[in-house]
C-alpha cells in the first residue's frame, strides 16, 4: 500500500499537486516554503488529526473557510483508491472514491506515524507521553480500545469532580464511598482492560525491537504498573478493587484520583541503564526510532501493511549516522517522507529517494522517478 | 454587520436556546416561519403553549402524560410485576416499539454526572421505593427490576448505584447487556437491537 500523490485546497500556504515515490521521498525547500505543512498535509489525510496543532481549523488558509486533501492510494495492483478528508470550521467529512463514509471506515484506509522534536518527549519526558505512546499504537491495531480510554478518563473525571466536592465541604467518609462506588467499580473494569491490552502490547513491542540497535545499543522496555509492589498482578481486578478501597481516604483529602492505569508508566533502558535518567541525547534518539520502527513492525503484523513514516527536520534531529541506519532499517519497508533545508543532506542521501523542491508552497521541480 | 430589527433578533435568540440550534439554524427558522400564513403561525404557538399546560409528570412512574397516573401505570395489561428504569421518556418510546416488553417503567429524568452536578437527589428515584410494595401497586408483588440505563459511563454509574440501592430488599435485579454498542445512547439504538438487549439482560 502507497500514497501515490495528494491534491490540497486552501491547506495553509500549499497549492497544486505533490506525487510521491513507493520508497523515500526528500521534500526540500527553505524555510516558510511548506515543507512541514506538506508533511503536516500527508499526515491529516492519513489520520485525520494534525501533529502540530489541536486546533485543526489553523490549517484552512486565510481568508478561506474549508479545506481538503485528497489523496491516491494504491492498496493493491488492481486496487487504488481516492480518498478524500475535508474541513469546514470545525467539521471534518471524509469520502471513499468520492462516496461520504464515516470516519472509522476512512480511517482503514491509511495511517501515518511521525517523527519530530515532540516525539522524544517520549523518551526524555512524562510518563504520559510514554501512555499516549502506547495507547496510540494499541488503538492503531485495535480501534475499539479507543472507546475502553474514553470510558475510563471520563470516569476519571466524575471521579475527581466528586472527590473535589468531598474535599471541600468535607462530606462524611460513608456517604462520599457510596458516590464513588458506581466509578470505582467501572474503573476497576476498564483500568483492568486497558493494563492487559497495554502488557500484551509492551511484550510485541518488546519482541519487534530484539535484534534492533544502532552502535550496539540495545534498547529494552518494559510495562510499570503503579500497583507493582501492592498486591498480585495476575489478579489484577481484585487487586486494583483492593487499592482503591484502601486508598479512599487519601484520594478525599488529595481532591483527586491517586490510583488506577493513569499512574502506570513504560520503563525504557539503553544497555540496562534507564534511558531517561543516563541515556545521552544522541541514545534517547535512537530509541525513540528503534520504538517508532517496533510499533509500525507490530502494526503491520496486525493490519498487512506498513504506515507512512514522516520524519519532519530530520538532519536538525538526526545525524547523518543515525540517518543512514534508519533508512536502512525502512527500505524496503514503508513508504517514508522526510523534510530537509540542507544540501549536504540531498548529497548524501539523494540516490536513495526522490526529491521534491518546494518553493513558496508549491512544486518547484522534482527529481525523476527512477 | 446589519442587525436585525428586534422582533426578529429576539425569535432568534430564543430559538438559539433549543438544544443543537444555532445561530445560521436560528435564522433559517426564523425566515421559515415569516413566510408561513398566519394561521399555520398561529396553530404552531397553540402547540408550544398547550404540550406545555396538558403535559405533566405521572406521579407513579415520571413519565410524561396527559393523564396522572399515565396510561402504562392504569392499563390492565401490563405486567406489574417488572419495573424497567430509564433515564429520559424517549428511552420508553425506544422500548415500546419493540413490543416485546409488557411490564411498567420507572423515569429518572437524567444520570448521575458528578461533572454536570447531577446527584442521586437530582433523578426521580425516591418515587421509585413506593411503588415497590404489594399495597401500592394492586397487591401484586414487583418480583424484577429491569435497569435500562444508557450504556454511557454515565448510566452504568447510574445503574450500579440503584442496583446497590435495590438489591438489600430482596429483588432481582437486571441490566440489559448484550447487542448494545458501548458508549452509544438509546436514543439511536434500533429496535432490533433494543430487542436483542431486553432479552439478553444480566444480573447487576
Ligand atoms: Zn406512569
Amino acid at each position: 500500500m502507497h500514497l501515490v500523490s495528494i491534491e490540497v485546497s486552501n491547506f495553509r500556504n500549499l497549492k497544486g499537486v505533490f506525487c510521491f515515490e513507493q520508497g523515500l521521498n526528500i521534500i526540500f525547500g527553505e524555510n516558510g516554503q511548506g515543507k512541514t505543512n506538506c508533511i503536516e498535509a500527508i499526515y491529516f489525510l492519513a489520520t485525520t488529526r494534525s501533529f502540530r496543532t489541536t486546533n485543526l481549523s489553523e490549517m484552512i488558509a486565510f481568508g478561506e473557510n474549508f479545506l481538503s486533501v485528497s489523496g491516491k492510494v494504491v492498496v493493491s495492483k488492481e486496487i487504488q483508491k481516492e480518498i478524500e478528508v475535508r474541513l469546514e470550521g470545525k467539521r471534518k467529512s471524509f469520502l471513499v472514491n468520492g462516496k461520504k463514509v464515516k470516519v472509522n471506515e476512512y480511517l482503514e484506509n491509511l495511517d501515518a506515524v511521525i517523527f519530530n522534536a515532540n516525539e522524544l518527549e517520549i523518551v526524555r519526558g512524562s510518563p504520559e507521553a510514554r501512555r499516549n505512546f502506547l495507547d496510540s499504537g494499541i488503538t492503531a491495531i485495535y480501534p475499539a480500545y479507543l472507546r475502553t480510554l474514553l470510558d475510563y478518563n471520563r470516569c476519571l473525571k466524575q471521579k475527581n469532580a466528586l472527590l473535589e466536592e468531598a474535599q471541600k465541604h468535607d462530606t462524611a467518609f460513608d456517604k462520599v464511598a457510596t458516590m464513588i462506588e458506581p466509578w470505582n467499580e467501572q474503573i476497576v473494569s476498564l483500568a483492568s482492560r486497558i493494563h492487559k491490552l497495554r502488557v500484551r502490547y509492551v511484550e510485541r513491542l518488546s519482541k519487534a525491537l530484539q535484534n534492533q540497535f544502532f552502535n550496539n545499543e540495545f534498547i529494552k522496555i518494559r510495562y510499570v504498573s503503579s500497583l507493582e509492589g501492592k498486591g498480585d498482578l495476575s489478579n489484577y481486578s481484585s487487586t486494583l478493587r483492593e487499592r482503591l478501597s484502601l486508598r479512599l481516604g487519601a484520594e478525599i483529602a488529595a481532591g483527586h484520583s491517586l490510583v488506577g492505569v493513569h499512574r502506570d508508566d513504560l520503563e525504557i533502558t539503553v544497555n540496562d541503564r534507564d534511558l531517561k535518567k543516563f541515556g545521552s541525547s544522541g541514545q534517547q534518539r535512537s530509541a525513540l526510532l528503534l520504538l517508532l520502527i517496533a510499533k509500525i513492525e507490530v502494526y503491520r503484523q496486525q493490519n498487512g501493511y506498513y504506515p507512512l513514516f514522516l520524519i519532519d527536520d530530520i538532519d536538525s534531529e538526526l545525524d547523518y549516522e543515525r540517518i543512514s541506519k534508519l533508512l536502512e532499517l525502512l527500505e524496503g519497508k514503508t513508504q517514508t517522507f522526510v523534510t530537509t533545508s540542507k544540501t549536504s543532506f540531498l548529497d548524501k542521501f539523494a540516490s536513495k529517494g526522490k526529491i521534491i523542491t518546494l518553493k513558496r508552497g508549491e512544486v518547484f521541480s522534482q527529481s525523476l522517478t527512477k | 454587520m446589519l442587525e436585525y430589527s428586534e422582533p426578529i433578533a429576539k425569535l432568534i435568540d430564543e430559538f438559539k436556546k433549543l438544544p443543537g440550534i444555532g445561530q445560521k439554524n436560528a435564522q433559517r427558522l426564523v425566515f421559515f416561519i415569516l413566510r408561513k400564513s398566519k394561521e399555520d403561525v398561529e396553530s404552531l404557538a397553540k402547540s408550544l403553549l398547550e404540550v406545555k399546560e396538558k403535559i405533566k409528570i405521572c406521579s407513579v412512574c415520571n413519565n410524561l402524560t396527559d393523564i396522572d397516573p399515565c396510561f402504562y401505570c392504569t392499563s390492565p395489561d401490563r405486567d406489574r410485576s417488572v419495573i424497567c428504569i430509564v433515564e429520559e421518556p424517549y428511552n420508553l418510546v425506544a422500548i415500546e416499539k419493540t413490543r416485546s416488553y409488557k411490564g411498567l417503567y420507572h423515569i429518572l429524568h437524567g444520570a448521575l454526572s458528578p461533572i454536570r452536578r447531577i446527584k442521586p437527589d437530582d433523578l426521580k428515584l425516591s418515587n421509585l421505593f413506593p411503588r415497590l410494595k404489594p399495597e401500592n401497586n394492586q397487591m401484586i408483588t414487583v418480583k424484577e427490576i429491569i435497569i435500562a440505563t444508557n450504556p454511557t459511563t454515565e448510566g452504568e454509574a447510574t445503574a450500579h448505584y440503584i442496583a446497590n440501592l435495590i438489591k438489600p430488599l430482596g429483588i432481582r435485579v437486571t441490566r440489559i447487556a448484550t447487542g448494545m454498542p458501548v458508549g452509544s445512547d438509546l436514543e439511536f439504538v434500533d429496535e432490533v437491537t433494543m430487542d436483542k438487549a431486553l432479552a439478553n439482560r444480566h444480573e447487576i
